[in-house]
C-alpha cells in the first residue's frame, strides 16, 4: 500500500466527537445512510452520527438475522448496534434508502429491540409537489418523535441556529468540490475529509474544510470519475494514483449525492422538505436514468474524466439496474465505464485491483 | 435505445386484425380449446400411484380466461391504449378508462411456469444486467430486448404505472422500462408502514392517485366516468371478496385445494381485477370447492399435515413440490402470498373510491412492517390449524425475505410451529439446489412427525 504524502488532517475520533457535542449539551443519534434533515437533529439538540457499514465489523452477528444476499451496510451495522457500537446514543435513524435498510429498520425496531429508540423517516422517491408536502408532514411526525428523545422543543431561535450551522456546513461541502483543482491534497485525504461529515458537528466540518492548505493539487495520470454508494477502504484512492489515475469528481452516495441546493423557505419543516429533495440525481431518490446519466455527462465533460468507475456494494439494487444503461449511454458519448462490485472490509481483493488498473490502462 | 424504429418486438395492429385474430378467431379456438380440456377432464382416469386429487375443473375455464388476455394483449397495441402495470398498482381507474393492462411480473411467472425464464433472463444478464437483481426484472428485461416471450407478443405501453408497494425493486425496473419505450413513467409512491397508516400517508397515496387519473385521461383523449369506475370498484370488491372466500376454503379438513393451486388460480385477481370475468370465474371456483367440501375430496389423498407458504412461490418448481409435498401427506393449504389480494377487500367502498383505494393500496402486507406479517402468520396457523410454517427464502424478493429469520426463529420458540427457511428463488432454477432443498424439506417433514 502506498503511502499518502502531503497534507494530513487532524480529525477528532468519533469519540471525541460525542464528547464534545455531549459538552454543548447534544445527545447523539446513531443514523443509516444516505438522506436525514441534520438541521432538524440539530434543532432538537441531537447530533447524528452515521453508520456506513462500518467495514471493519464482521458479519457474523448481522447473519443471524439477514440472509446472505443482504448488503454489507446492512449486516455489517447490525452486526455493530448488536455488538454495543452505538452504546451511549439515543436514538436510530432508519431512513426508508432501499428495501435493504427498509428490512433494517423494520427488523431492529419490531424483533432486536436496541436500546435505543428506533426512528424511521419515509423519503419519497419522486420530486413532485406532492413528494414535497409528503415530506413536510413526515418530517413533522419526526420531529415529534425527535422531541420525545431529546426532551426538547425547539423554538423559532433554535431552528434559525441550526439552519445557519448546517447551511454553512453544507456550503463548505460543495465549496470543496468547487474548489478541488485548487486544493493541495491527495483524494484519499480529500475524501477523508469529505466524509467526516458523516460524524464531526457542522463548525468542526466547516474548519476542517478551511484548514486544507490552497496550491497545486498532487494529481497523476488520468482523470476518473467515482460512481456508487460508498468508496470503501479509503487506500481504494492511494491505489488508484499508484495505477496512474486520480479522481476529478464522484457521484457517490457518501459524497458529491449529498450536496444540497440552499432552500429559504418559512416553515422549519418545509425548508428541510424542500433542501433533501434538491440534491443531485440519485437513484435511491427515483431520479430518472436518463437525467442521471445527463448530469454525469456533463460533469465529467466540465471536469476532464476519461472514464467512469462504479464502484458498488455487494447486492445494491438501485445501483445495478442503473448500470447497463450508463456503460451503453457514457460509453456511446465516449466515457467507458467499469462496474466493480466489492465486499466490506479493511483491505482491497486483488482481483479488484486487477480489475481497475486494467481498466486505467485501456484509458491511458 | 428509444424510439419506436428501435423497438423491433413491438407491433402496432389495426382493428380489423384485432376483430377477425381476437375477437373471432382467437376467442372460438381458445373455447374450443376449452371444452376440450374439460372433456379430459371429465374422462380422465383416476390415477392411483397420485398422491394429488384430480384437479379442479375449473381450471379450465381460467386457462381460457388467460390465455384470452395474453391473446387480446397481442393486438391490443393501436388498437386499445395500454398501460403497463406493478402487481399491486391502482388500476381501477385506468381499466375504467378502457385501458389494456400488462402485469409484467405476471408475464415472467408465466415465463417462469413455462420453465423459459432462465434462458430469457440471460439475455437481460448478457445485456449487462446483474444476476442479484430480482429474476422478475431480470426475465421481463431479457424478454423486452429479445421478443421471446411465451404469451406470443407483449403490447407496446403508452403509459407505465408504478406502485412500490410491493417493493423498491419495481421502481427501478420501471426507470429502465421508461428509458427504453420512451414513455411517461407514473410513480404511486407508498410509504412503508412500519405502523399503523398515518393521515398524512393516507392522503399522499391518494392525490397521487388523483394525478394518474389526470395523466391517464389525458393518453386516453377521454374523461373517467364516474358510473364506470364504481362498476369497476364494485367488481374489484366482489372479485377481492370471492378470492379471499376462496383461499378460507382450505379451513376445512382435507383441504380442498393447495396453495399451489392458489399460486395458479390467482391469475385473474391479479391481471383482471375490477373486470366481471373475474368475478364470475370465482364464483364459478367457489361453488365447486363447496362441492368438493361436501363430498369430502381433499386437493390431496392423505392430508396428514397441514403447512403455511410464506413468500412468492417458486415458479418453475411448483408441480414437483406440490407431488413431493403430497407423497409425505402434506398439504400447503395456504399462504401469505395469494392472501394478499384477497385480505384487504373489505377496505374496498366502492362509493369512496379515492378514498379506499389510497386506503387499500397502502395496505398489502408487502408493504407492512416484519412484525405484522408475522403476526399475519401467526393468525393463519391458528385458522387454518397448521403443523408447520415453510418460508421460501426468495433471493429475488428482498422485500418479503428479509425478517424471515427473526420470524421463523418466533415461530418456532414462541407458537412452538416447525418452520423451515427454504433457500430458492421465485424464477431463477440456478438458485435452487435440488438436493440440498430435497434434504432440508425431508427435515422438517420429520420435525412435524416428532412434533405430532
Amino acid at each position: 500500500m502506498s503511502v499518502t504524502p502531503g497534507y494530513a488532517p487532524s480529525l477528532p475520533s468519533r469519540h471525541e466527537v460525542i464528547e464534545h457535542v455531549r459538552a454543548l449539551g447534544r445527545e447523539v443519534v446513531a443514523v443509516m445512510p444516505i438522506h436525514y434533515p441534520r438541521a432538524m437533529l440539530r434543532a432538537h439538540r441531537l447530533h447524528p452520527i452515521e453508520i456506513w457499514g462500518p467495514p471493519g465489523v464482521a458479519r457474523l452477528e448481522g447473519s443471524r438475522h439477514f440472509q446472505a444476499y443482504t448488503c454489507d451496510i446492512v449486516v455489517k451495522a447490525t452486526s455493530f448496534v448488536r455488538s454495543g457500537g452505538i452504546a451511549g446514543t439515543k436514538a436510530i435513524l432508519v431512513p426508508h434508502t432501499c428495501d435493504a435498510l427498509q428490512g433494517m429498520g423494520s427488523v431492529l425496531g419490531d424483533f432486536l429491540h436496541p436500546e435505543q429508540r428506533v426512528l424511521t423517516l419515509y423519503l419519497p422517491r419522486g420530486r413532485r409537489t406532492s413528494d414535497r408536502d409528503f415530506l413536510r408532514e413526515e418530517l413533522r411526525r419526526l420531529g415529534a418523535k425527535l422531541s420525545e428523545v431529546s426532551g426538547h422543543h425547539p423554538d423559532r431561535a433554535d431552528w434559525m441556529e441550526a439552519f445557519e450551522a448546517e447551511e454553512a456546513a453544507d456550503a463548505a461541502l460543495a465549496d470543496l468540490y468547487r474548489r478541488r483543482e485548487s486544493l493541495a491534497v491527495s483524494d484519499r485525504r480529500f475524501y477523508q475529509i469529505i466524509r467526516a461529515r458523516e460524524y464531526l458537528t457542522a463548525e468542526q466540518f466547516c474548519a476542517q474544510a478551511a484548514a486544507i492548505p490552497e496550491g497545486e493539487r498532487p494529481r497523476r495520470g488520468i482523470g476518473l470519475m467515482i460512481s456508487g454508494i460508498v468508496a470503501e477502504p479509503l487506500e481504494l484512492f492511494d491505489q488508484i494514483e499508484d495505477m496512474g489515475a486520480h479522481i476529478v469528481g464522484d457521484d457517490l452516495a457518501c459524497g458529491f449525492r449529498r450536496v444540497y441546493s440552499p432552500s429559504m423557505r418559512n416553515d422549519p419543516f418545509e425548508r428541510s422538505a424542500s433542501k433533501l429533495l434538491k440534491g443531485p440525481p440519485d437513484p435511491t431518490c427515483g431520479t430518472p436514468v436518463r437525467d442521471r446519466i445527463d448530469a454525469l455527462q456533463t460533469r465529467m465533460r466540465a471536469l476532464g474524466a476519461r472514464g467512469l468507475l462504479v464502484y458498488d456494494p455487494k447486492f445494491c439494487e438501485p445501483e445495478l439496474f442503473d448500470v447497463p444503461l450508463l456503460r451503453k449511454h457514457l460509453h456511446e458519448a465516449g466515457f467507458p465505464v467499469l462496474h466493480v462490485e466489492f465486499e466490506m472490509g479493511k483491505t482491497l481483493p486483488h482481483q479488484t485491483l486487477s480489475r481497475i488498473e486494467a481498466f486505467v490502462e485501456t484509458l491511458s | 435505445m428509444t424510439g419506436r424504429e428501435a423497438l423491433p418486438h413491438y407491433v402496432e395492429s389495426t382493428r380489423l386484425q384485432h376483430f377477425i385474430d381476437y375477437e373471432i378467431v382467437g376467442k372460438s379456438a381458445l373455447r374450443v380449446q376449452r371444452w376440450r380440456d374439460q372433456w379430459k377432464l371429465a374422462t380422465r382416469r383416476p390415477r392411483p400411484d397420485s398422491p394429488l386429487n384430480p384437479p379442479l375443473r375449473c381450471v379450465a375455464h381460467m386457462k381460457e380466461i388467460m390465455s384470452r388476455h395474453y391473446l387480446e394483449g397481442r393486438y391490443a397495441a393501436g388498437v386499445r391504449k395500454v398501460a403497463w402495470v406493478t402487481s399491486g398498482a391502482p388500476t381501477e381507474p385506468l381499466q375504467a378508462l378502457g385501458y389494456f393492462l400488462v402485469y409484467p411480473e405476471n408475464h415472467a411467472a408465466l415465463c417462469g411456469v413455462r420453465r423459459q425464464a432462465q434462458s430469457i433472463a440471460e439475455e437481460a444478464e448478457h445485456a449487462g444486467w446483474s444476476r442479484d437483481i430480482c429474476s422478475y426484472a431480470r426475465t421481463d428485461i431479457g424478454a423486452m430486448l429479445s421478443g421471446k416471450t411465451p404469451a406470443g407478443r407483449l403490447p407496446r405501453p403508452d403509459v407505465l404505472v408504478c406502485c412500490t408497494n410491493i417493493c423498491q425493486t419495481v421502481l427501478h425496473w420501471y426507470r429502465v422500462l421508461a428509458d427504453y419505450f420512451g414513455c411517461p413513467l407514473v410513480l404511486i409512491d407508498t410509504p412503508f408502514l412500519f405502523h399503523e397508516a398515518r393521515e398524512h400517508e393516507v392522503a399522499y397515496v391518494k392525490r397521487q392517485i388523483e394525478d394518474m387519473i389526470c395523466v391517464a385521461e389525458e393518453i386516453a383523449g377521454k374523461s373517467l366516468a364516474e358510473k364506470r369506475f364504481q362498476d369497476v370498484m364494485t367488481n374489484a370488491r366482489r372479485g377481492a371478496e370471492l378470492w379471499l372466500e376462496v383461499l378460507n376454503r382450505s379451513r376445512h379438513r382435507p383441504a380442498p385445494m393447495t396453495a399451489f393451486d392458489g399460486f395458479i388460480h390467482m391469475g385473474p385477481i391479479v391481471d383482471m381485477r375490477g373486470e366481471a370475468v373475474t368475478v364470475e370465474y370465482y364464483e364459478r371456483m367457489l361453488a365447486e370447492l363447496d362441492e368438493r367440501i361436501d363430498r369430502g375430496i381433499g386437493a390431496i389423498k392423505n392430508e396428514r399435515y397441514r403447512v403455511l407458504w410464506d413468500n412468492l412461490p417458486i415458479w418453475f418448481k411448483i408441480g414437483e413440490l406440490s407431488k413431493w409435498l403430497a407423497e409425505r401427506g402434506v398439504n400447503v393449504v395456504a399462504s401469505t402470498y395469494t392472501y394478499a389480494w384477497g385480505e384487504l377487500a373489505p377496505m374496498i367502498d366502492p362509493q369512496r373510491p379515492l378514498d379506499s383505494m389510497a386506503r387499500v393500496y397502502l395496505h398489502p402486507i408487502l408493504n407492512r412492517s416484519t412484525g405484522h406479517k408475522l403476526d399475519s402468520m401467526k393468525g393463519m396457523v391458528n385458522e387454518f390449524e397448521l403443523d408447520g410454517v415453510i418460508l421460501h427464502s426468495d433471493r429475488s424478493c428482498k422485500p418479503y425475505s428479509l425478517g424471515q429469520i427473526d420470524q421463523r426463529d418466533r415461530l418456532v420458540k414462541k407458537l412452538g410451529v416447525p418452520a423451515l427457511l427454504l433457500e430458492a428463488d421465485h424464477n431463477d432454477p440456478r438458485d435452487y439446489a435440488d438436493e440440498q432443498g430435497s434434504n432440508r424439506l425431508e427435515a422438517f417433514v420429520e420435525t412435524m412427525e416428532a412434533s405430532a
